[in-house]
């Protein structure tokens, strides 16, 4: 008896012990290839998104260097059309919506205190068939001729594709194939992501983890899920049909078949418009995770914050046509939908003045996360006044298709999603890594960052006002738009240098010696109870969750006035070494065959566009992947 | 200590401050330019509609975002962190405040909501019967304008290029069609835009209140040529106009224009 109880702590502590060694040999390319582990696979989705950026961003400075003066000559007008489609369709797909998924993955299982997402495999699959979709968009590049005179053969007709500019006869070449065929790709990542993160947030909650005591992100993250779940079936019948007139002659869009070229924009902006909140809910969860930690106060009106981003997300499917006032919808549309975006401002608006309260009397800590979460919410109100005023259907007959949209929606999308991320980065770099990313650099990056990104913008507003259309390759001098093209451009290259400086500090860090804290920022969440950085099982015990901010109520009880105390630390992480749960911690075994599943649909992709005999290589190669997967066991 | 601490973040209020006149600043400039396709400008009925309604939501907008933008600053400012072990008391939230704060802006926005409805019904009716009607036919990459009741002698519609002439203060109704892909017609002085697509007989109406020459090209990206698809409204006088329309019908002008055309029409098939 008394053995038995001593050989049983001992077995665990042996569990525990190979486990470690597992973590210690826990490296090399091979383990990287085939991770199921959610931390890695959200690192790997980071990286990938910022090389993206980074590509998206040197498409950017072409575009800017060519309007930077009157008649430019950088690029010729086939080029120019190449690379704006390009720049659009890469900052979306490629950098913002697998930015916001590297943080869905390393964050959700961690926050709801949990050992993985519900399908590792699938996620692993996830991640391998957006980086496939990823390349199989950019391979465009090379389909032009010799890319190295500049013959670029990727899309042309923009981001969001208008039929029928986008059918054959108007695009010829392969360009708008690889588009259409890249975003089916892109968007069965996103499906299978989405399905895996509402299963996993739904299900694998820690015990005491209600909903309402999840972390604003994770809630930001499950409605984001349930919108990439409702909207990706949408642009992918529209793509379909699209790849239908291209590759087979289909007359979905072609009038004089009888088509209708507003079915596409219908069906692209109803997916489009809940895309928009696709890439914005993330960066506020963010946001609101981020300012409570750093002035030491709770979010405030947490569930107001919780119900207008549902409201937000519900609303999203009501407003696609206010992309649309100038096709002549009519009177009825044209004033239903203008009230609708009109009604979308005001849980938008709810957020903001939340945000304001989070900070309102706390203990702000001025550092690189904080200032950036603020930078988010100075220029997000810029996107959101702005936005109202597309509400204003006459006056947005003058601005649509300016470069007044341009400067709104990067208001929102860099000024807010993008700043949001960075906020995100700097706040959890050292939970991954291990290392603290620089302060001085991080700072100098934000002032950069967020001067450039105003010098480039804010004249942008000025130029659609004053009427500058969008997506031009040049512009005749005289009309005014010389001087704010020229600053745009300056700004652009302030910003390529505050990320040249993240890039640095990155490498910088790597170097660092020190290694940082588990909980450098005097975190919240559950997150910033474990060590940093985080091993491979994450929680040894799973935690029993009392309240909202957990991990804070550990660390801080309140007096009488409601005024926090700090507990008595009790070491606990020390102590959790003896406290095994009796089961040891079985993880998930690598697999490769996510990968190969993933490796299937490209090379399909590719058989559609050239021949119809590498769709039955691909398709072979996705079946090995699919059998291999569901007949290996899950744990050895 | 403390002011050693104010001095280093000196900068956060100062940048911010700047940055927000510039951006009004700029704003300001932009609206007191005469360039020619300058929205705050207009020169036509509907175009002034337009801009009254656009600054009706704008200057608002702008006390709202000085605001925001200014008690962010002070938030950030007056409850920065000044020793380390300070916390401060953990308020919840306040429903009162936060109904009121989701109220106020749906009674704000409901004053936008009125005049644009009002004014999305006049902008939309369809051109007036005694309207000078005018088929704009979206070409990939130019405008052709056909005047539907000036008729030459045989008996077909007096059709130009890329310049309109129209008398001054009399109505113009636009019937817009495109033959290859979709274009957008604008002219920022005269009225905002309408979209041409194939297959779709779009309508607006508009009309120049001084005489002059407006500037105008397509809004909506058509491929190679888009920046080039350019346009010119000519207002003039009603004599000017009809001793432009008799020039026209009577060989020269209109034969001229025309040249090329062909082409181009055919461009796309």
């Amino acid at each position: 008896m008394a053995r038995a109880i001593e050989e049983r702590p001992s077995a665990i502590l042996e569990a525990m012990r190979q486990l470690r060694e597992d973590a210690a040999s826990y490296r090399g390319i091979w383990s990287w290839i085939t991770t199921v582990d959610h931390k890695r696979i959200g690192i790997m989705y980071g990286v990938t998104a910022l090389a993206f950026f980074v590509l998206g961003g040197i498409e950017a400075l072409l575009i800017r260097l060519q309007l930077a003066t009157p008649n430019g000559e950088v690029l010729t007008p086939d080029q120019y059309n190449r690379i704006f489609t390009m720049h659009g369709t890469t900052m979306i797909f490629l950098v913002v919506m697998p930015l916001s998924a590297a943080f869905f993955n390393l964050l959700t299982p961690l926050m709801i205190g949990a050992r993985d997402v519900a399908f590792p495999r699938l996620n692993a699959f996830s991640y391998w068939v957006f980086l496939a979709g990823g390349l199989f968009m950019n391979a465009s590049f090379f389909t032009g001729g010799n890319i190295l005179q500049g013959e670029l053969g990727a899309p042309d007709a923009g981001w969001f594709g208008y039929a029928p500019l986008t059918l054959s006869r108007f695009s010829p070449g392969e360009g708008v194939d690889f588009w259409a065929l890249g975003l089916l790709i892109l968007g069965v990542s996103s499906m299978a992501a989405g399905f895996n993160f509402i299963v996993t947030i739904l299900n694998m909650r820690a015990p005491g983890m209600t909903l309402f005591r999840m972390p604003l992100f994770v809630w930001m993250t499950l409605v984001t899920s349930f919108l990439i779940v409702f909207a990706m079936p949408v642009i992918t019948v529209a793509l379909f049909q699209l790849l239908f007139d291209r590759l087979y002659d289909a007359n979905f869009f072609n009038v004089d078949k009888g088509g209708t070229p507003l079915l596409w924009q219908h069906m692209f902006w109803l997916f489009g418009h809940p895309e928009v909140y696709i890439l914005i809910l993330p960066a506020m969860g963010i946001v609101s995770e981020v300012l409570p930690t750093f002035a030491r106060k709770p979010l405030f009106g947490y569930p107001f914050v919780v119900f207008s981003g549902i409201a937000i997300a519900f609303m999203s499917w009501g407003v696609w046509a206010h992309h649309m006032y100038t096709t002549g919808l009519g009177a009825v549309a044209n004033s239903a939908f203008g009230v609708s975006t009109i009604l979308i401002a005001i849980p938008t608006g709810v957020k903001i003045f939340n945000w304001m309260a989070t900070l309102w009397g706390g203990s702000i800590s001025i550092k690189t996360p904080l200032l950036f979460a603020a930078g988010f919410i100075a220029m997000f109100t810029i996107g959101g006044l702005t936005g109202v005023t597309h509400s204003v259907v006459p006056s947005d007959y003058q601005q649509q298709d300016t470069y007044y949209i341009v400067a709104h929606f990067h208001q929102v999308l860099f000024g807010g999603a993008i700043f949001g991320l960075f906020a995100g980065i700097y706040y959890w770099y050292p939970k991954f890594t291990g290392k603290m990313l620089y302060e001085g650099l991080g700072q100098l990056q934000f002032w950069t960052m967020f001067i450039g990104f105003n010098v480039t913008f804010q004249p942008m507003m000025i130029l659609g006002l004053i009427g500058m259309p969008r997506r031009i390759y040049s512009y005749p001098g005289g009309q005014g738009f010389d001087i704010w093209n020229l600053v745009a451009t300056v700004g652009a290259f302030l910003i390529a240098f505050s990320v040249l400086v993240f890039i640095i500090n990155v490498i910088a860090s790597s170097r660092r010696k020190e290694k940082a804290e588990a909980d450098p920022w005097d975190g919240r969440t559950l997150e910033w109870s474990l060590p940093s950085p985080v091993p491979p099982y994450n929680f040894k015990e799973i935690p029993t969750v009392h309240a909202l901010d957990d991990f804070w109520h550990q660390k801080y009880a309140e007096d009488e006035r409601g005024r926090p105390v700090p507990v008595v630390a009790g070491g606990s992480e020390e102590e959790e070494e003896e406290h095994g749960d009796g089961h040891g911690i079985h993880m998930p075994s690598p697999s490769f065959f996510p990968l190969i599943a993933a490796t299937g649909l490209p090379i399909i992709a590719t058989g559609l566009i050239y021949d119809p005999a590498i769709v039955a290589v691909g398709a072979a190669v996705l079946m090995v992947g699919i059998y291999g997967w569901a007949l290996e066991p899950a744990t050895e | 200590m403390r002011t050693r601490l104010g001095a280093q973040r000196i900068h956060w209020p100062r940048l911010l401050t700047v940055a927000l006149l510039l951006a009004v600043l700029l704003l300001v400039l932009g609206c007191s330019t005469g360039d020619p396709q300058n929205t705050f400008s207009p020169e036509g009925d509907v175009a002034e509609r337009q801009r009254d309604l656009f600054n009706l939501v704008l200057w608002p907008a702008v006390v709202i975002l000085i605001l925001v933008e200014g008690l962010l600053v002070y938030a950030v400012l007056r409850f920065r962190r000044r020793t380390a072990g300070e916390l401060p008391a953990q308020v919840h939230g306040n429903t009162r405040l936060e109904l009121a704060w989701t109220i106020a802006p749906a009674i704000l926005l409901l004053f936008i909501a009125v005049p644009t409805v009002d004014a999305i019904i006049d902008l939309g009716r369809a051109p007036a019967a005694g309207a000078l009607q005018v088929r704009v036919t979206g070409i990939q990459w130019r405008w052709q304008f056909e005047y539907m009741d000036i008729k030459d002698s045989e008996g077909k519609p007096l059709t130009v290029f890329d310049e309109l002439h129209i008398p001054v203060d009399k109505e113009i109704g636009a019937h817009l069609e495109a033959l290859d892909v979709i274009h957008s017609f604008w002219v920022p002085k005269l009225a905002g835009k309408l979209d041409v697509i194939p297959g779709r007989g779009n309508r607006m109406w508009f009309n120049a209140t001084k005489p002059g020459t407006y500037s105008g090209q397509c809004a909506e990206f058509c491929g190679l040529g888009h920046a080039d698809m350019r346009l010119r409204v000519v207002a003039e006088s009603e004599e000017d106009f009809q001793a432009w329309v008799d020039d026209q019908l009577n060989g020269g002008g209109s034969a001229g224009a025309t040249q090329g055309v062909p082409d181009l029409v055919s461009g796309g098939e």
